[in-house]
């Protein structure tokens, strides 16, 4: 059947005024995010996080790796503020340093757990039938394995290094984004107005970028702000428990795992560089927080 | 001639993200002891919101602007929750919900929940409990009473739910009902029959019963005195016979002659031209003014108050 | 077929399904990176007769699929294997081991699930006091500390200058607080928040409203009409938490010296000790299948909507 020239000037305006209201929704949602307190903070916190990752030359006399034997394990004072480690190296530098190791990590495994995860949410969701019953069941098997457990051997098995933390994450993390992508694909796909779309002769690439992409881009932001905690703290205890991020690199769950033979003579090795885990972690996700009530008002006021 | 309830200048506002609803803006009306009283609206006037407001049960959005709800010389609006639940709620004033469906708790039984009423004021043994369970179902005739009791809500039809839902609250003994659109939920055919179920448990346990509906058909049928409700306002309280020969309110006369035609429910009216107005910006004055044909400048300034026409009738009109 | 038929032999197909995956990957984790096995398990100074030896031993010499059968197979038989760096059967390694990771575990569990469900509820009762607030802040709170960190303050303020209990190893009836509270608290936080919402959707139905137009005791009405409801979804969480709370036993049983399969299993990574790592890897697995299965089992058991359907 074909349509006549009213019907499509009406679904036009329908679709265009289907914009609207999401525009609006969407300053709606901004000005919940605003009116959070807790959100806000978290954004303070993870700026703060960026800007010592940038500027940490410039914040520190000291080198992350330069030795003094003479200063070992000296407490906190006025020119090594949270003390040295047992190489006399300065902590609060190490621990600026550690902010590029950290949010690198994260980064890489949001990018590289995202493009896969979202690569095969898309094919299951689109596609259906056996590619989506294949995927599906490997979603599974992985998720199956505690994250960290299988990050570990994994991990044991290629050797430690950045980029060997970041695969061996993200071969069990793609599951989470390949799950969420894929139902909001399928939730879409029911959508009015992609009907409406196809209806007045739109193209499927143009109801991918028109409606598809900038519906499933609040899904996108939510994902990364509840991915990047999991990431920091599972890349936190790979290196923790040695098989991530090696020493001397200042990583901060290496310091950790350094600090704890010193917990006596030594405690604010170990802490400060928890705290600065927590610290990062807390921003990510009291953003992540914020996004979800603003998002999804009913749970809460 | 005595009243067992008396609603005056009852106001209820709801906070939401929009603004502030004035859902009641003056509500008053009285129910005679024993009568059959019907309350009558458009959905969204705020009939249901009057019967929660009687329990105080309103959501936690709500609050109680002003006025009162006398039950029996006492003024609920002063009770504590505690009170409310421990002297009127159940033993006193009782309430069934528009649906059945969602008013059973899915997880228990027909007999759990029937029980927990009748456990409030009576303590007696397993087998007991399950005589006085069995006579509660019969009251409201419900077939195969025995295979019930340990179904749970989900499977039993709809009908056989708002009967089950009776049976829970007339097993608490109340002396005041309010039914809340308790038909909308059952078949035409089931709702005759309901309907029936209910007026004789009315008489045979000496009740008295505040029915809320938007058909008006129900209400020519089984009601002894109603109150027109209009976007938060009484706008007359009649005895039901009056109103159908002489309905005063421009309202209520289109209601009664809009009735005479095919079709009975009030949202399908296509005689009184508008819709319900939106609470969170009301007309002033007369609410119904905008949709009145004999409106008058007072009607859009002042808010007009129920007066006495006759016997048991009031009306609130400007022109009347 | 009636519908509960089919979902269960879906569910159980897919379970199964599930379960031969896991064995792959666990099989299959050795043979990730290329590169001779033998060498990745004796490092790159080992002889080549002892190279040798041990791709006797673990018939490295056949085809993956044969290796992968001859794995299977033993396992079926209830053999683990043998492990590289004790010589000793991984069964034997994993009996001794498995008790102090279990009372580890499950101790962790009963105080993540207790408090985030107590917590969940108080919040939802007293939405938007200062109690909801603190119940969502604690929350975000916990799942921001990496659990080792937690487990070290909790060694240096309670053990170290406290005294209150020992600082390692699994000495007294005491030992087990520190570490199951670093591993609960963390996880409290998932089931707090699901609770509070659970309850929060639970006690805005009609059914709440119509027991309190009964009469019935607000705590009746809570405890048993909202609760009994409310706490059904809980049970699939705790099936989808279960990974994570093992997951995080490991890391704790290290911090904590605790003897448990934990604490094996990183050793066993870092000594390349692969039979001992693929065994744990798939226990742990596997009982994670069983548990979503068991999940599913209860979840239909304790609803009446799904028991009695035909």
């Amino acid at each position: 059947m074909r349509l006549s020239e009213v019907n499509v000037e009406e679904i036009k305006m329908e679709l265009a005024n289907l914009k609207n209201k999401k525009s609006s929704q969407l300053s709606l949602v901004w000005k919940r995010f605003k009116s959070n307190r807790l959100a806000l903070l978290g954004f303070v916190f993870v700026m703060i996080i960026i800007f010592i990752a940038i500027f940490a030359p410039f914040l520190t006399p000291y080198k992350p790796y330069a030795t003094d034997p003479s200063n070992r394990l000296m407490g906190p004072s006025r020119t090594h503020l949270l003390g040295t480690d047992s190489l006399g190296r300065d902590v609060l530098t190490r621990l600026f340093y550690g902010s590029r190791i950290a949010l690198q990590i994260g980064v890489l495994i949001i990018l590289f757990e995202g493009f896969i995860g979202i690569m095969m949410g898309v094919l299951s969701g689109f596609f259906g039938g056996i590619i989506d019953s294949i995927i599906m069941r490997l979603v599974d098997i992985l998720r199956s394995f505690p994250v960290i457990i299988l990050a570990m051997a994994i991990a044991g098995i290629m050797g430690q290094g950045i980029y060997n933390v970041v695969i061996a994450l993200g071969i069990v993390g793609w599951t989470t984004y390949a799950r969420m992508v894929r139902s909001k694909i399928l939730s879409i796909k029911e959508a009015d107005y992609i009907e409406a779309g196809y209806s007045i002769g739109e193209s499927t690439y143009s109801i991918i970028t028109r409606y598809i992409v900038p519906n499933a881009i609040p899904t996108a932001i939510v994902m990364i702000s509840i991915m990047m905690p999991t990431a920091l703290i599972a890349s936190a205890t790979l290196s923790f428990l040695g098989l991530g991020v090696q020493p001397p690199i200042p990583s901060w769950g290496s310091m950790v795992a350094a600090g704890r033979n010193y917990l006596l003579q030594a405690p604010w090795i170990s802490t400060s560089a928890g705290f600065f885990i927590m610290f990062t972690v807390l921003g990510f996700n009291f953003i992540g927080d914020g996004l979800r009530d603003a998002l999804d008002p009913t749970t809460k006021h | 001639m005595s009243e067992l309830l008396y609603i005056k200048d009852l106001k209820v506002y709801f906070n939401t993200e929009e603004g502030v609803v004035k859902a009641l803006a003056g509500v008053n009306f009285e129910i005679v002891k024993g009568s059959f009283h019907g309350l009558i609206g458009e959905t969204g006037c705020g009939k249901s919101v009057t019967g929660l407001s009687i329990l105080k049960l309103l959501d936690n959005n709500a609050l109680i602007e002003g006025g009162e709800i006398i039950y029996k010389d006492e003024n609920l609006l002063d009770k504590t929750e505690k009170q409310m639940q421990k002297d009127f709620r159940g033993n006193e004033i009782a309430m069934i919900f528009q649906d059945p469906g969602s008013s059973l708790n899915p997880v228990f039984t027909i007999q759990d929940q029937i029980q927990e009423s009748v456990k409030m004021y009576k303590k007696a043994s397993k087998q007991e409990y399950r005589n006085i369970v069995i006579e509660e179902l019969k009251k409201v005739k419900l077939p195969d009473v025995e295979g019930l009791l340990d179904k749970y809500p989900h499977q039993l039809s709809g009908g056989m739910k708002q009967r089950v839902m009776i049976a829970m609250m007339l097993a608490c003994n109340p002396n005041l009902l309010i039914a809340d659109e308790p038909t909308t939920a059952l078949d035409v055919s089931i709702q005759a029959q309901f309907l029936q179920v209910l007026k004789n448990l009315k008489d045979k346990f000496d009740m008295t019963v505040l029915y809320i509906t938007h058909d008006l058909a129900v209400v020519s049928e089984i009601c002894d005195y109603v109150s027109v409700m209009y976007a938060g306002r009484i706008v007359e309280n009649v005895p039901v016979r009056e109103l159908f020969k002489n309905p005063v309110h421009p309202y209520s006369y289109k209601l009664v002659h809009s009735v005479l035609g095919v079709k009975t429910f009030l949202e399908d009216l296509e005689e009184i031209p508008g819709s319900v107005p939106r609470l969170i910006d009301p007309p002033s004055g007369c609410r119904f003014h905008p949709r009145c044909e004999e409106a008058i400048d007072i009607c859009k300034t002042k808010v007009p108050q129920l007066k006495k026409i006759g016997k048991n009738h009031y009306v609130a009109c400007h022109r009347r | 077929m009636s519908n509960r038929k089919k979902y269960w032999t879906n569910k159980i197909i897919r379970t199964i399904i599930t379960a031969i995956g896991v064995t792959l990957i666990a099989f299959l984790i050795l043979h990730l990176t290329p590169g001779d096995p033998a060498r990745i398990m004796l490092g790159s100074y080992a002889s080549e007769e002892n190279l040798e030896a041990v791709r006797e031993k673990y018939n490295l010499n056949e085809p993956l699929h044969i290796q992968y059968w001859a794995w299977v197979s033993s396992l079926a038989k209830g053999d683990l294997g043998t492990s590289i760096r004790y010589n000793r059967s991984v069964n034997t390694l994993i009996k001794n081991r498995i008790g102090p990771t279990l009372v580890l575990t499950l101790t962790g569990l009963i105080i993540s699930v207790v408090l985030g469900v107590v917590m969940g509820i108080l919040a939802a009762l007293k939405r938007n006091s200062w109690l909801d607030y603190l119940t969502t802040v604690q929350a975000i709170f916990w799942i921001s500390i990496p659990s080792f960190w937690l487990g070290i303050l909790f060694l240096y303020i309670f053990g170290l200058q406290l005294r209150w209990v020992p600082i390692a190893g699994m000495v007294s009836y005491t030992s087990v607080i520190l570490p199951a509270l670093s591993l609960g608290l963390r996880q409290e936080a998932w089931f707090a928040r699901p609770m509070r919402a659970e309850m929060l959707e639970v006690l805005n139905q009609e059914y709440i409203r119509a027991a309190k137009a009964k009469g019935l005791k607000y705590y009746i009405v809570v405890t048993k009409h909202a609760l009994r409801n409310a706490l059904i979804p809980i049970i699939t969480m705790l099936a989808l938490r279960l990974p994570w709370i093992i997951g995080g036993s490991v890391v704790i049983e290290v911090v904590f010296s605790w003897g448990g399969i934990g604490s094996l299993l990183v050793n066993s990574v870092k000594a390349r000790d692969y039979p001992v790592v693929q065994a744990i890897l798939l226990l742990i697995s596997i009982a994670v299948v069983l548990a979503n299965l068991f999940a599913d089992i209860i979840y239909t058991w304790v609803d009446p909507r799904i028991r009695t359907e035909g």
